[in-house]
């Protein structure tokens, strides 16, 4: 028999619906990640990592029935909602493997800004790609960084990370990014190299190996890059299904050289 | 009053111009918007594997112009059996895995197929030239230059 989990909390904001299974409560100094299909699947495969290293609870979940497919996940017999949100300690994931229309994704970054700020998240993080087109040869990965607010600048003094300062940046986590600094969030953008095409766990263990840096715990990845080719292997769908959604966002801006930086 | 006839069919000419672009271009525009449909379609029912137990592999066409650069991606491939063969301006990719391959905790839906090996036929928008093809491969990628 299926099973359902039991709803502690449900509010709606606008299309969408905010689910959550228990009381969500997190201790200081908190951080979110939030992972959302883009370049090389790269935050989704980090995200994944860390819910299944860190042993992080499944707390509650967001859908929309304008904006996301008519889906709904099961997990263990459980009825799950098409976004996840996860939760240990001091940490609250988000996590997607379906990409919203794009007026959805605006929607959802309003929504998710306002969610976050009720938390009280001290810090977001934004694990994503850049597409390189010379993937295929390059074996050393850089990271850059892209920091909102001072506060969030001091927690990057010691990471093995660039500075993103010039070029275009297109997606889901753009618009993530402007809203989050309209709304004057802690946010770090993390874009580690990687291909655009393939879903990239090598790029994804780079970026976890920063993150882990940041909010100072430990995450081993030594699992996730010996399961490296099975995971890109799994993740064949999940990619071909975000590639649809990332060329209706003009992530070919992205390549572009801007005239005036 | 010459004048003004010729102003008058200059006009006419230019709104007629007008309206032919502008049909032309919602065309356009109708026939980009069914191709696309019936990509979606077609793929809706080509799932990336087949439950005679091969896997369907993503792969990327760019052109670089001088050549173009085939980027495949065969995780758990095994490396020596990697067979690409070119008919025309069809691509024929063939790689046997390592080794068995399930979707273990998946229900139905390919969770009980057991998968041995990555099949797919592409459809270039080029004929090619396989005296003008070179083939590299490394940690389950496979890049394909074919110079024009």
């Amino acid at each position: 028999m299926i099973r359902v989990l039991e709803v502690y909390r449900e509010e709606w904001v606008g299309d969408y619906v905010i689910l959550e299974y228990k009381p969500i409560e997190l201790q200081k100094p908190s951080y979110a990640i939030i992972s959302l299909p883009d370049t090389g699947l790269v935050g989704v495969i980090s995200a994944w990592h860390i819910v299944k290293t860190l042993q992080l609870t499944e707390v509650g979940g967001v859908d929309s029935y304008t904006y996301l497919p008519p889906i709904v996940v099961v997990s263990n017999k459980y009825l799950r909602a098409p976004i996840r949100v996860f939760s240990g300690n001091n940490l609250l994931v988000i996590y997607s493997e379906f990409m919203p229309a794009q007026h959805g994704l605006i929607q959802l970054s309003k929504i998710l800004t306002n969610y976050l700020e009720r938390k009280g998240v001290d810090y977001v993080l934004l694990p994503s790609g850049m597409p390189i087109q010379n993937r295929f040869e390059v074996e050393s990965l850089k990271t850059y960084y892209l920091a909102t607010t001072t506060k969030a600048l001091e927690l990057l003094k010691s990471v093995d990370a660039l500075p993103f300062e010039n070029g275009f940046l297109a997606g889901p986590y753009a618009l993530l990014l402007k809203e989050f600094t309209r709304a004057r969030l802690n946010t770090i953008l993390l874009l580690t190299e990687s291909f655009l095409e393939f879903p990239d766990p090598e790029a994804s263990a780079k970026n976890i190996n920063v993150i882990s840096r940041i909010i100072g715990r430990d995450i081993d990845v030594k699992e996730l890059l010996e399961q490296a080719e099975i995971i890109r292997l799994r993740a064949r769908d999940a990619m071909k299904n975000t590639l649809r959604g990332l060329a209706q966002l003009r992530k070919d801006v992205e390549y572009a050289v801007p005239l005036y930086t | 009053m010459d004048e003004e006839f010729e102003r008058l069919f200059k006009r006419i000419k230019e709104i007629e111009r007008s309206f032919r672009e502008y049909i032309e271009d919602e065309f356009q525009r109708v026939i980009r918007r069914l191709r696309e449909d019936m990509i979606y379609v077609e793929r809706m029912f080509s799932p990336m594997w087949h439950y005679e137990g091969y896997l369907r592999p993503l792969y990327s066409v760019i052109d670089k112009g001088s050549y173009y650069e085939i980027y495949i991606d065969l995780p758990k491939a095994d490396e020596q059996s990697i067979d690409i063969r070119f008919n025309d301006n069809l691509m024929y990719i063939k790689a046997r895995l390592k080794e068995e391959i399930k979707f273990r905790g998946l229900s139905g839906r390919g969770g009980e197929t057991k998968f041995y090996e990555y099949r797919e036929v592409v459809e270039l928008p080029f004929k090619v030239d396989p005296q003008k093809v070179r083939i590299f491969a490394k940690r389950g990628f496979v890049k394909v230059l074919i110079y024009k």
